[in-house]
């Protein structure tokens, strides 16, 4: 097998990586970028332009770049959540088949995953020129709390990229083995992974090659995304005072604030305050404006409190979920551009009672971790290799990775050995619109747990097994995946047949759901088809 | 593939003793004794771990061996989960140290705090009450709902928590 690709496909850049047998190799861009844009970029001259050089796009055909597609693959469209986050972008998306969101560019309609393929095709082309090799597997990071057809659907955007995706692991079970890979000892960590569009916390312990996780929660729609327009909104009030002009209807002028409001947030990471105008702002008269603005640390930190509170909120619960207090955990890991913004860093250290690490590169070390995991799959990686990566910083000697350019420790590594949860309670629903748990939130993947139900009517031959996500009692309040129908069940009174229900969770986090007669043997199994799943191409 | 955990033919036929062993209690598909705590299950699943995961054996398997494996290694994973989400043992009331009131001015709970509840809430519980005498009542709150984490039987927790949350809303 040749060498396998470690991606972190994410919602504003992404960055990959591969193992080598002296280190993790980042893969570069035209200009030499280890980080690369997530921006699909359909211009008017024609062609497809990915990564870096969309960019320009954004400023003078923003209704024709596409980027946060992460935000809406494998999701319902018609799910409140989504048509919020629908306000918030510049190209249009309308309801496709199965209840997908489709963008529509001029006279193309390209679902989500063929948008996201782009980004990967891009990866991989990089990768095979800097490599000069054909390369074939991946292995993909998706946050730990997609769903099941959030996985699907990333798993279809590698196979249209022709990728083989050996594997779609957790972002922050990647940086938690990028972080612990080769050091070999027994600790307690927190990684909070706080990024573009999505934010996840997981506890994990450590323990010789084993990288355990113990609890994972997050909020799907979170991420510097919210920050950024949270700040564009203020500037687009500021504009309609100053300038007497209402940008919000205009897509062009609210993404020039948008990406305004990102480098007035990044600025305000390393000072105090922010002092500026933001120029070129076509108005109604025909005239060419500029908007003044002024913004201190403390104001923007005023704007985003809300959304730091409900990080620091799902991080004390998931410290719960875990059995765990603040003090148990040894090192907290800063994950996402947005762990760069200082307010963040302390409302941690707060909780924590301890500096979290911002030694590692919140920006890499996901596609580092998903390069460990692909060359342990592959088996580029082993025994007797050590593995150094160039750049990554923290001090630890005897960590390979953690090695800044000295040489590389030689001696045996192990390859590692990833518990990964499957990150929401599933459930079937029974008589009287109870969710029954099947597979408990938190629970080490791949898993399989059957349980026997019956029927509730005599003589009932046919019974719907209808299946949920999420943690309530109800079945109605949590989130419908599919149903399964089981018939030809031989006619009893009610209460005396036997219907084995299997759950089966598989490395991906994919859900498989089987259901049989214990008696009969007959059996029905089911790939759930979800809406918002890519739709399966006979 | 010494160095990724035993030999192929050995994980296999432990698979294989697993999959005819499908739908038998937790104990038995971890190979421990039926009064095992919570750590020797985590302990034996680790192991299992180390040597049996499917990801340690992509190279040295067929298609259907390694498809076995992996059906072998959900149901111990599953039943690892069964011991998990069983509720922690309560420890003897006459081990555990004697009840202290829970808020600063209301008296003394009339139910012994100690035997309703298990050793690792009691921690917990211990933590609350440092936290009421510095008058932190919010982490005082916390600390109660991880003691209620830890023992989710527990009435006189729950109490506590009602009456402390109904104190932090005054």
């Amino acid at each position: 097998m040749g060498v396998a690709l470690g991606i972190d496909l994410g919602t504003t850049n992404s960055c990959a990586a591969v193992a080598t047998p002296t280190g993790v190799e980042f893969i570069l861009g035209s200009r030499a970028e280890r980080v690369h844009p997530s921006l699909v970029a359909f211009p008017q001259a024609g062609g497809v332009v990915v990564g870096a050089d969309a960019k320009r796009f954004r400023l003078t055909e923003p209704q024709h770049v596409i980027h946060s597609a992460k935000r809406f693959i494998g999701q319902n469209i018609r799910a409140p959540m989504v048509q919020l986050a629908l306000t918030g972008i510049r190209y249009k998306v309308i309801e496709g088949p199965n209840q997908q969101p489709v963008a529509v560019l001029r006279d193309r309609r390209m679902t989500m995953p063929e948008i996201s393929s782009h980004v990967l095709l891009h990866l991989k082309r990089c990768a095979e020129r800097q490599l000069a090799q054909p390369i074939s597997d991946a292995v993909i990071t998706v946050p730990a709390n997609f769903t099941d057809a959030q996985r699907q659907a990333t798993k279809e955007a590698g196979r249209l990229a022709g990728l083989q995706v050996m594997r779609l692991i957790n972002e922050p079970t990647a940086a938690a083995l990028s972080y612990g890979f080769g050091r070999d000892r027994d600790q307690l960590i927190a990684v909070f992974d706080f990024g573009g569009g999505t934010f996840d916390v997981s506890i994990l312990r450590l323990q010789g090659e084993i990288v355990e996780v113990l609890a994972s929660d997050g909020d799907f729609f979170l991420g510097g995304d919210d920050l950024d327009r949270a700040l564009a909104e203020t500037l687009a009030a500021e504009c309609n005072t100053v300038l007497n002009f209402d940008p919000r209807p205009h897509p062009v002028l609210m993404m020039k604030l948008m990406m305004g409001a990102e480098a007035i947030k990044c600025h305000l990471s390393e000072n105090d305050g922010a002092e500026g105008e933001i120029d070129g702002i076509d108005l109604p008269t025909g005239e060419v404006g500029s908007l003044p603005f002024s913004l201190s640390r403390a104001q923007f930190e005023g704007l985003i409190e809300g959304y730091i509170n409900r990080t620091i909120e799902v991080t004390r619960n998931v410290l719960v979920q875990a059995h765990l207090t603040p003090q148990h955990i040894s090192d907290v890991l800063c994950v996402g551009g947005s762990t760069r913004i200082p307010i963040v860093r302390q409302r941690l250290a707060e909780l924590f009672d301890r500096e979290p690490n911002y030694r590692i590169n919140p920006d890499e070390v996901v596609a580092q971790g998903a390069a460990i995991q692909a060359g342990s799959l592959s088996g580029s990686i082993i025994a007797g290799t050590g593995m150094g990566a160039r750049d990554a910083v923290p001090t630890e000697a005897h960590s390979p990775l953690l090695f800044g350019g000295a040489p590389v420790p030689q001696g045996e590594l192990k390859r590692p050995v990833l518990l990964d949860v499957n990150p929401a309670t599933l459930s079937i629903q029974t008589a009287g619109g109870y969710a029954e748990r099947l597979l408990d939130k938190n629970s080490p993947i791949p898993i399989e747990r059957t349980r026997v139900f019956t029927t509730a009517r005599d003589n009932q031959t046919r019974v719907e097994i209808a299946c949920c996500r999420g943690e309530s009692r109800r079945y109605e309040e949590n989130e419908p995946l599919g149903t399964l129908v089981l018939d030809e069940i031989p006619a009893k009174p009610r209460g005396d047949a036997k219907i084995e229900v299997s759950f089966r969770v598989d490395a991906d986090g994919i859900l498989h759901v089987r259901a049989a007669d214990a008696e009969s043997g007959a059996a029905q199994e089911a790939h759930l088809q979800v809406f918002g799943a890519p739709v399966e191409s006979a | 593939m010494s160095a990724s955990g035993g030999n192929s033919a050995s994980v296999m036929m432990w698979a294989q003793r697993i999959a005819a062993k499908r739908g038998a209690p937790a104990h038995e598909l971890l190979e421990i004794r039926a009064t095992a705590t919570m750590d020797e299950a985590q302990k034996a699943f680790h192991k299992i771990a180390r040597v049996a995961h499917p990801d340690l054996h992509r190279a040295g398997l067929s298609e259907d061996e390694l498809e076995l494996l992996t059906a072998a290694y959900a149901l111990v994973a599953g039943a690892y989960q069964t011991f998990r989400s069983q509720p922690a043992p309560a420890v003897p009331a006459a081990r555990a140290p004697a009840p202290v009131p829970v808020t600063r001015s209301g008296p003394a709970p009339a139910t012994n705090a100690s035997q309703s509840m298990s050793s690792k809430a009691l921690l917990y519980y211990r933590k609350a009450e440092l936290a009421l005498k510095r008058g932190d009542l919010k982490s005082a709150v916390l600390q109660i709902k991880l003691a209620i984490a830890a023992d989710p039987q527990s009435a006189f927790l729950r109490a506590a928590l009602t009456e402390i949350e109904s104190e932090l809303a005054r």
